[in-house]
């Protein structure tokens, strides 16, 4: 269990590190013409997101990441 | 077993359920107003699932977008999973296949507080010997003038097994908890890097795969408590001629040692503001869990049958289409967008599979 806390602590401040490092770089409101396609946001449609971590989920032992989890199903 | 043969035959019925689905609300959204922002939408998909065991699931969803002020929305949602000819699982004991359906549905209020977003909703779904119901919670704030994001959220859900055939019904406990980073480095390029910590406590065994112990056939034995992590970064880059590159990386660790890469590259074109075309690849590679072995013998402590935790590698393949009408098109509102999706899953436990989703947004007036 120390070993996890520990583990995810890490992740954490890497994380933290890779924001301040990057705080810097701005791009105003009107250089987003680009950034604001659908094409460039990383859950487009959310509704699909979902049914696709759905039916992995259910197919694939390594779920997660993309998410907060639910439930899951018995379709197995 | 010819997933494509399965296809045409469901194609048909998909596309005449979900056209006759559409046209019964388009009628209603139509009266609604011109260029919404896309959290303001409904959106109805259908999902069809083929697979190579016989198994094909029809999945009728519907989401909801609402503000109703300019501080508080609400998201609701409601789905359909009618499976017929149920999985290998269930054709041990009827040979004939087996029909199953999951209903679920959805709801979150959301609430911004100047630059930060709190939402607070919760799931409940229901099928034959489960039922999962699941409170969730998340916060995003946006930072350096909206170059910068950080987001994080907890989710707890509350699963129940049935043992079926018996009446003995299990209770299962997952938690799951997230943080992601993204980051804007330039007016073509966005990052993303995450986080997510799960921890499941209770029956986790699976009570329909059964694997051979001293040549005997027995349903698996699971840890009861596992801890999950999760690694994820993702990359969109836009490129010359209205092109979209997007890359996305997971890496999978747990204690019960299923370790996966997850990677993913696609690519997107513009054709005109009205049609995108795009394609996508995934490859999926995971090891075995600690106790996965073909079969045992001796009295192994965790034995398993679930092909969840075998060691194995997949592919998957998307191609996706969207379309938005000219306003007035087809009487659907300005803004609409519809989608057509195929996948292709294959992995090397001789599974594959075809997915195929028609889907349609149409923005909703504000209140």
């Amino acid at each position: 269990m120390m070993r996890t806390i520990t583990r995810a602590l890490a992740i954490l401040a890497l994380m933290a590190i890779g924001a301040s490092a990057t705080a810097c770089a701005t791009v105003q409101p009107w250089q987003r013409a680009r950034l604001s396609k659908t094409c460039m946001q990383f859950s487009p449609d959310p509704a699909l997101t979902a049914f696709a971590g759905h039916w992995q989920e259910s197919r694939e032992g390594a779920a997660g990441g993309l998410g907060l989890q639910g439930g899951g199903c018995g379709c197995k | 077993m010819d997933v494509s043969n399965r296809w045409i035959a469901l194609l048909g019925s998909a596309v005449v359920s979900w056209t006759v689905v559409t046209a019964l609300i388009v009628t209603d959204a139509a009266r609604s107003h011109a260029q919404e922002p896309q959290a303001q939408s409904l959106g109805l998909q259908f999902h069809t699932f083929v697979d190579s065991r016989g198994v094909t699931v029809l999945s009728p969803t519907v989401d909801l977008g609402q503000d109703f002020t300019d501080r508080t929305g609400l998201r609701v949602g409601f789905g359909v999973d009618a499976i017929t000819a149920a999985s290998d699982s269930c054709a041990r004991c009827h040979a004939e296949g087996a029909s199953n359906s999951r209903q679920f549905v959805n709801a979150s209020i959301i609430r911004s507080y100047g630059d930060t977003k709190l939402s607070v909703g919760g799931e409940y779904s229901h099928e034959n010997f489960y039922q999962a119901t699941t409170v969730s919670t998340s916060i995003t704030r946006s930072l350096n003038q909206a170059n910068t994001t950080v987001a994080g959220g907890y989710s707890f859900s509350w699963n129940r097994p049935q043992l079926h055939p018996d009446e003995i019904v299990e209770n299962q406990a997952s938690q799951s908890a997230y943080a992601t980073l993204t980051q804007t480095l330039s007016k073509n390029t966005i990052v993303q890097l995450g986080y997510e910590l799960g921890y499941i406590t209770g029956y986790q065994s699976n009570p329909f795969l059964r694997t051979t112990v001293d040549g005997v056939k027995m349903v698996g034995v699971h840890p009861d408590e596992r801890m999950r992590h999760a690694l994820t970064a993702r990359l969109r880059q836009a490129l010359p001629a209205d092109t979209y590159f997007e890359a996305d990386f997971r890496r999978y660790f747990d204690d019960w040692d299923v370790n996966a890469n997850t990677w993913s590259v696609g690519l997107s074109k513009e054709f005109s503001p009205r049609f995108t075309l795009s394609g996508i690849f995934r490859r999926h590679g995971q090891a075995g869990a600690y106790f996965y072995q073909p079969f045992y013998t001796g009295s192994p402590q965790y034995y398993t049958a679930d092909f969840r935790l075998f060691p194995f590698d997949s592919n998957l393949v998307t191609g996706r289409a969207i379309f938005t009408p000219h306003d007035g098109m087809l009487m659907f509102p300005a803004g609409t967008s519809l989608t057509a999706q195929y996948e292709f899953y294959k992995s090397t436990t001789n599974f594959e599979a075809g997915i195929f989703t028609l889907g349609v947004r149409m923005p909703m007036p504000h209140r």
